[in-house]
């Protein structure tokens, strides 16, 4: 059986089928690469909640982030017989943010703590962090154009089950500025629960004092 | 004589059966050698390949990052018409892979599914998955093939090219 089919391959047989080989080669060889080019069209996101915030669902669901205007207060009722005892009086919130939207754990107490948390994303490598600041007007007035002064309220920051340093941590207002209040790095998801206390070490005259602290978060 | 006369007889029919043993054995050797040498591999003429759009928008996956920030992938997808020279092949039998070589910025991978002319299937950058295998009937295949690509977003600032390419293996 062997012997034939060797014989069509004898010398010019084989000469002929590597000829063949090589034209074969030749037109074969016009193969080329595709390319598609890639393009980051949406790669800086930013998200910042403190109080309530909006997710569709829990990040590990799935959630996407949305606007909340909602505007939360922390706030303090000072019994006559304790105004400027120096003991901090704690204050409590009407935010009801007390799961992360991260996976919805518990992670603040409330009506204690208000939720602050947040991310920012970026395309290409780790850049410098995100930082939030305040915007802290000078002081707390009442009606009658008294004041307390926004260093009087300070907080302390923690996380159920949370260790380590805190991305947003314990501080007290600067009265009139803006003031740096935490950082984020890219591509993280930060949070932490703040708990207010007026520092009550002063006599104001009686009254309701209100302020607005803005917060900001400001990607590079 | 008579006894070493048939002793010769045998000694040369042995030796005859030996000689067509050697050969048989060598035609096996040879056989063998010749079904384990490696396939040759050739790049398929893709210039009649066209993608429907101009370039893939690259998304985050999840739009907020986890905890830990290892979530970072980024995600586009791209519906191209493929369409491959395979005249140099016709009237035989082939495979045909889908080859994405490595390449900068860093691993890339891809998926696609496809109208049925090819398989759909899935590869990480600098690897390479079968997409047919079969008679080639004609001297083009065509097929439209929808991408999804996803890479690392911190590996990329800025848009980048992604080739790839198809490839036979002949027998």
């Amino acid at each position: 059986m062997m012997h034939a089919t060797l014989p069509p391959y004898g010398r010019n047989g084989l000469r002929r089928a590597l000829i063949g080989a090589a034209l074969f080669g030749a037109a074969s060889g016009s193969g080329s690469a595709y390319t598609v080019n890639l393009s980051p069209a949406a790669p800086l996101t930013v998200y910042l909640q403190v109080g309530v915030g909006s997710f569709t669902n829990d990040y590990i669901n799935g959630g996407q982030p949305g606007n909340n205007t909602a505007i939360n207060t922390v706030s303090a009722t000072v019994a006559a017989s304790v105004v400027g005892n120096g003991t901090a009086q704690p204050m409590t919130t009407n935010s009801t943010a007390a799961q992360s939207y991260y996976d919805g754990f518990t992670f603040c107490s409330v009506p204690g703590q208000i939720y602050i948390g947040g991310f920012y994303r970026t395309a290409g490598g780790t850049t410098a962090a995100a930082k939030v600041t305040a915007t802290v007007p000078a002081a707390l007035t009442d009606s009658a154009g008294d004041t307390i002064p926004f260093s009087k309220i300070a907080w302390t920051s923690s996380g159920n089950a949370d260790s380590g340093a805190e991305p947003f941590p314990a501080g007290t207002f600067t009265s009139g500025g803006a003031q740096s209040v935490g950082s984020m790095s890219s591509n993280t998801w930060n949070e932490s629960c703040w708990t207010f206390s007026y520092l009550n070490n002063t006599v104001p005259p009686a009254g309701t004092f209100t302020g607005l602290v803005r917060y900001t978060l400001s990607a590079p | 004589m008579k006894f070493s006369g048939a002793r010769t007889e045998i000694d040369a029919r042995s030796r005859a059966r030996a000689k067509r043993s050697a050969f048989f054995l060598a035609c096996a050797l040879s056989i063998i050698r010749a079904s384990a040498a490696p396939a040759k591999t050739i790049t398929i003429d893709d210039s009649g390949t066209q993608s429907l759009e101009p370039s893939v928008s690259l998304r985050w996956k999840s739009p907020a990052p986890s905890r830990a920030g290892p979530d970072n992938l980024m995600v586009g997808t791209t519906t191209i018409r493929v369409r491959i020279n395979v005249m140099p092949w016709l009237r035989r039998t082939g495979r045909i892979y889908l080859n994405l070589p490595a390449q900068p910025p860093g691993p890339i991978a891809a998926s696609w599914t496809t109208q049925g002319r090819f398989l759909p299937g899935q590869l990480q950058s600098g690897n390479r998955v079968l997409v047919y295998a079969g008679p080639i009937a004609s001297p083009f295949m065509e097929d439209v093939l929808t991408f999804r690509f996803s890479v690392d977003g911190t590996l990329i600032r800025r848009s980048f090219p992604v080739s790839f390419h198809f490839e036979m293996d002949e027998d």
